[in-house]
């Protein structure tokens, strides 16, 4: 077991924090000698709609880093000033609900400023602007993107707290702990490996849908294959959220068992 | 962890230095019941008196944690050991080592100083018996050419303690 995690751990190292765009063709690839029908099938009906994919590092924080970096890209590429603002709300909503389930002020604020100084940065026309390139050297720089995906694990756990009872069910349905002790083990330390938990609470928090696109060995009874997807909707309520109207999610990430990738329609 | 050698002689980065100062602001305003900060000019090694909690097998009695901090804290944990003598008790080893999951693997740069001196003294007021752990001698040998608990793989088997 342990020279297993010691011997994944060196594997992940070989994969930056987040990686090159890649056309799917190179998803394709990795299966061509494992030689599973069902995957490469359903592969095929994935580049029907998807161009590329973004691998990011297996090192259990693969979803957030995953979000991180669509997120901020999508800013950067779209210019989305509405988007920004109302974003910007959800995070100083989410400092609020910090603040009043107790948690101190210094542990969180250098986290929060990190986060929005990079949400500043994509946004074109400042002097501290930056450009695609330089989003994926501070996505790979551990000082900063360490940072955001703490960020993220704050937000996260925030909302999970806040709306405990909601949460609760599905927290059971996991494991046997309270909600507390699942955010300080599952959701506050680095390397914590995500769950649909983990996905709805960050959704709702920051009002961001996220289109999580499913690839394993599953097939239909009567042997027909389809990929399945899941769209979390940031539910009303929460204030500045878009709403439980059916919007189209511009994050979308392809999940793996274990593991989230991001990936980019055509 | 992602720390091979002890990264606690490294000087502390500025977004640490910052972090520890204000924990130390906070703590002096607020020190958790049972604990006292021994002040001296080293931000990056806090020596902190722990008493016993009133009604417990370590009652009356006064401990000294060693805090060192790694030039990346609060990414990554603080190193935390008792100074000998340590508190006689099944997860705390006589070099001073002590077995508790957040010091290592489920740290959360979301704790504090005060969430760690609050931990480990719950851990001593549930003792059963004040004892060492079973593998107390295996364990201090192995230790020392002086590594640091960090680099021990924990095995956290008992959460009754």
């Amino acid at each position: 077991m342990q020279q297993q995690s010691a011997i994944q751990a060196e594997e992940a190292e070989k994969i930056p924090f987040v990686g090159d765009k890649e056309p799917l063709s190179s998803l394709a690839a990795e299966y061509k000698a494992g030689g599973s029908p069902v995957l490469l099938e359903k592969i095929k009906i994935l580049s029907e709609q998807y161009a590329a994919i973004r691998r990011t590092r297996g090192d259990g924080n693969c979803f957030f880093r995953s979000f991180m970096f669509a997120y901020l890209e999508h800013i950067l590429e779209s210019q989305d000033r509405a988007e920004v603002d109302r974003v910007r709300a959800n995070v100083e909503e989410c400092r609020r609900t910090l603040q009043k389930l107790g948690y101190p002020e210094f542990t969180f604020e250098d986290f929060f400023a990190l986060f929005l100084e990079q949400l500043e940065s994509v946004i074109q026309g400042s002097e501290a602007s930056i450009s695609d390139e330089e989003l994926v050297k501070r996505s790979r720089d551990q000082s900063v993107s360490d940072y955001v995906v703490m960020f993220f694990r704050f937000v996260t756990s925030g909302e999970i707290r806040k709306r405990s009872e909601f949460f609760e069910p599905f927290i059971l349905g996991l494991t046997s702990a309270s909600v507390e002790q699942f955010c300080k083990s599952a959701v506050e330390p680095m390397g914590e490996e995500s769950d649909h938990v983990h996905i709805t609470a960050l959704s709702d928090a920051l009002g961001v849908p996220i289109r999580v696109v499913y690839l394993d060995r599953s097939s239909c009874d009567n042997g027909s294959v389809s990929v399945n997807h899941h769209d979390f909707t940031p539910v009303a309520g929460n204030n500045n959220s878009g709403g439980s109207e059916a919007v189209n999610p511009f994050i979308t990430l392809l999940y793996r068992p274990g593991h989230y990738d991001i990936l980019y329609p055509k | 962890m992602t720390s091979p050698s002890p990264s606690s002689r490294k000087s502390l980065s500025k977004i640490a230095c910052n972090r520890l100062q204000k924990e130390l602001v906070e703590w002096e305003l607020n020190p958790p019941a049972g604990f006292k900060h021994k002040v001296t000019d080293n931000l990056q090694r806090w020596v902190i008196e722990v008493n016993g909690a009133p009604g417990t097998l370590y009652a009356g009695e006064t401990y000294q944690l060693q805090v060192d901090f790694p030039e990346h804290y609060p990414m990554e944990a603080p190193q935390v050991i008792f100074i000998p003598p340590a508190p006689l008790h099944p997860h705390i080893y006589s070099n001073g080592h002590i077995c508790l999951d957040i010091l290592y693997d489920s740290w959360s740069p979301a704790m504090t100083v005060s969430s760690i001196c609050i931990s480990i003294l719950s851990m001593l007021s549930s003792s059963p018996a004040k004892q060492r752990p079973a593998d107390n001698d295996r364990y201090v040998k192995n230790c020392r050419n002086g590594r640091s608990p960090k680099e021990t793989r924990w095995w956290f088997h008992d959460d009754k303690v």
